[in-house]
């Protein structure tokens, strides 16, 4: 049983950490916290469903779709409104508190307009993966076994984008620092559209990858922010592979606490974990230090 | 007297509502280390950041090869050959420092010429070539400034402007940077140096602007400033040529 949680726990636990290294990746580089990322999960879900119900389109192509489409849609709402709030300042300013507002109405904007959309039942996802595997004596349905594979694929993919390529360099030094961004040369605000970008299409990938093993409906960015949020606190926030490690003690956590403790409180386990990290290192497991971002 | 390559006209700038620069006039001319000098607060890097795009202007032109540049985005100017190198304090820390020049060939994509550039970079500076797979966070002042100018001459530009490269350097490492600096102008790149050390500028400069309350207070070729009887006694500590044996 401890091994099966276990192994539950960590493959729920990389959607977490998708979604935590998205929401890393939008702070690393428009020094905000954007709080409708958990919406942009959420219409990843529904895209995903859209495509993978309505057109017939085989699971992965449907995933690729829905990261793309709300990729496009994650930079236009960036540069038609995120776009004037960040050219006054983010992080700790007081246009970064303009910005923290402006997700939330984000987040309630699209809720509602998924609402008008789609209804607020909860919908199946129905993926038939095949029969789960059977390893040892555990068992081991074989969508976790994909998401842990689609999961790892595109981290792997996003770390060899930033390491190296081109794009992928100037991203990292936009996000460090713009002002020597600017001086080499670096289109600053085309990069902070591409990373943000990216960071919609990660966390709409973690709503395709959760649509089979749960419903769709239209409130469940709700808790993926709030889960995200913890794991990437728990790994030191900004720091990348740092949010992936706290998504993944975040879902065994949570995996555990369920099987031994009580399901009903399954979403309380994220937080208590966000607690201990914080009272014995404040700045998260892998955090190096505090760093006021202007 | 050559057709300037940077030409600043009657330039205000400043922050929020506090005017720094009050009408700055200076020209830059091609193949020559020009200085902008003065104290702290003068505006000097007011003025670099004006240049470079980081602020905008409030009134007046800036002219790089006959083109109009004040208001444009900072990296439009650096394509146009018109690169700022920053204080040595300003890398990547935790980037090696491969990663750190590589920055400054953002603009260009061909791989063989940045090759090249890289090549050019490590025989101005072979220290860097030595520590390229360290982080730039361990070295030392000079290698970060040393790595600052690297990272500017990868995107090729006409015209490098540098902000205090001497600052809380040792006497010996400024003098070594200087030396490369003088290369780098001889081999074809123009320079202006922006210093607080009024006599390590005019050391190196052909021309030199005195900045004081955001105008330009002084100006002159640099030898003639060294022997200005002002300049000596505002900046460089020294006594007045004409009045031997005063004292300050």
């Amino acid at each position: 049983m401890f091994v099966d949680l276990v192994v539950i726990g960590l493959s729920v636990g990389i959607i977490y950490g998708l979604v935590a290294l998205s929401i890393s990746l939008v702070y690393s580089g428009l020094d905000i916290v954007h709080f409708a990322h958990g919406e942009m999960y959420m219409l990843g879900a529904f895209m995903g469903l859209f495509f993978f119900a309505k057109t017939n389109m085989a699971y992965p192509f449907a995933l690729i779709f829905a990261v793309v489409g709300v990729a496009l849609f994650g930079i236009v709402i960036e540069r038609v409104f995120y776009r004037r709030l960040t050219s006054g300042g983010g992080g700790y300013t007081v246009a970064g508190m303009g910005i923290i507002i402006c997700g939330f109405g984000m987040a309630i904007f699209l809720q509602n307009l998924a609402y008008i959309i789609w209804d607020p039942m909860p919908k199946p996802f129905p993926v038939d993966f095949g029969q789960p595997l059977m390893i040892g004596d555990i068992f081991y349905p074989r969508v976790y076994m994909w998401i842990v594979i689609i999961s790892v694929s595109l981290m792997v993919l996003l770390h060899v984008f930033m390491k190296y390529t081109r794009f992928g360099l100037a991203m990292r030094a936009v996000a460090k620092n713009k002002d020597i961004a600017f001086l080499s040369g670096i289109n600053v605000p085309l990069l902070i559209s591409i990373t943000f970008g990216i960071g919609c299409g990660l966390a709409a990938a973690g709503g395709v990858l959760i649509g089979p093993i749960n419903y769709v409906e239209i409130y469940m960015g709700y808790f993926i922010l709030i889960k995200g949020f913890a794991a990437a606190v728990v790994g030191g926030f900004g720091n990348l592979p740092g949010a992936v490690i706290g998504g993944l003690i975040v879902g065994v956590a949570e995996a555990l606490g369920s099987g031994y403790l009580d399901g009903d409180l399954k979403d309380i386990y994220a937080f208590v974990i966000l607690i201990l990290v914080l009272m014995i290192k404040p700045s998260g497991l892998f955090g190096v230090e505090t760093k006021v971002k202007a | 007297m050559a057709e300037p390559m940077l030409k600043v006209s009657d330039l205000h700038a400043g922050y929020g509502k506090i005017q720094i620069l009050s009408g700055v006039n200076l020209g830059a001319e091609p193949d020559r280390i020009t200085a902008v000098l003065g104290g702290n607060g003068t505006g000097k890097s007011t003025l670099l950041k004006a240049i470079s795009g980081l602020i905008k202007p409030w009134q007046g032109t800036i002219e790089f090869n006959g083109e109009r540049i004040n208001g444009m985005r900072p990296d439009k100017i650096v394509r146009l050959g018109l690169s700022q190198v920053t204080q040595g304090k300003e890398v990547y820390p935790a980037m090696s420092v491969e990663e750190n020049i590589r920055v400054g060939a953002y603009v260009h994509t061909d791989r063989r010429k940045i090759a090249d550039d890289f090549e050019r970079v490590y025989a101005y500076f072979p220290i860097l070539k030595q520590h390229r797979k360290s982080h730039a966070g361990i070295l030392s002042g000079g290698q970060l400034q040393m790595l600052c100018i690297g990272r500017g001459l990868m995107a090729r530009p006409r015209m490098i402007m540098l902000d205090e490269p001497s600052s809380a350097l040792a006497p010996q490492v400024i003098l070594d940077i200087f030396h490369t600096l003088d290369k780098i102008r001889r081999d074809g790149t123009t320079i202006l140096l922006v210093e607080q050390n009024v006599r390590m500028g005019l050391l190196l400069a052909h021309f030199g602007y005195v900045i004081k309350d955001g105008v330009v207070h002084m100006q002159g070729e640099a030898d003639s400033l060294m022997k200005d009887d002002n300049v000596r006694l505002s900046y460089l500590g020294g006594t007045l040529a004409s009045a031997e044996g005063a004292t300050l």
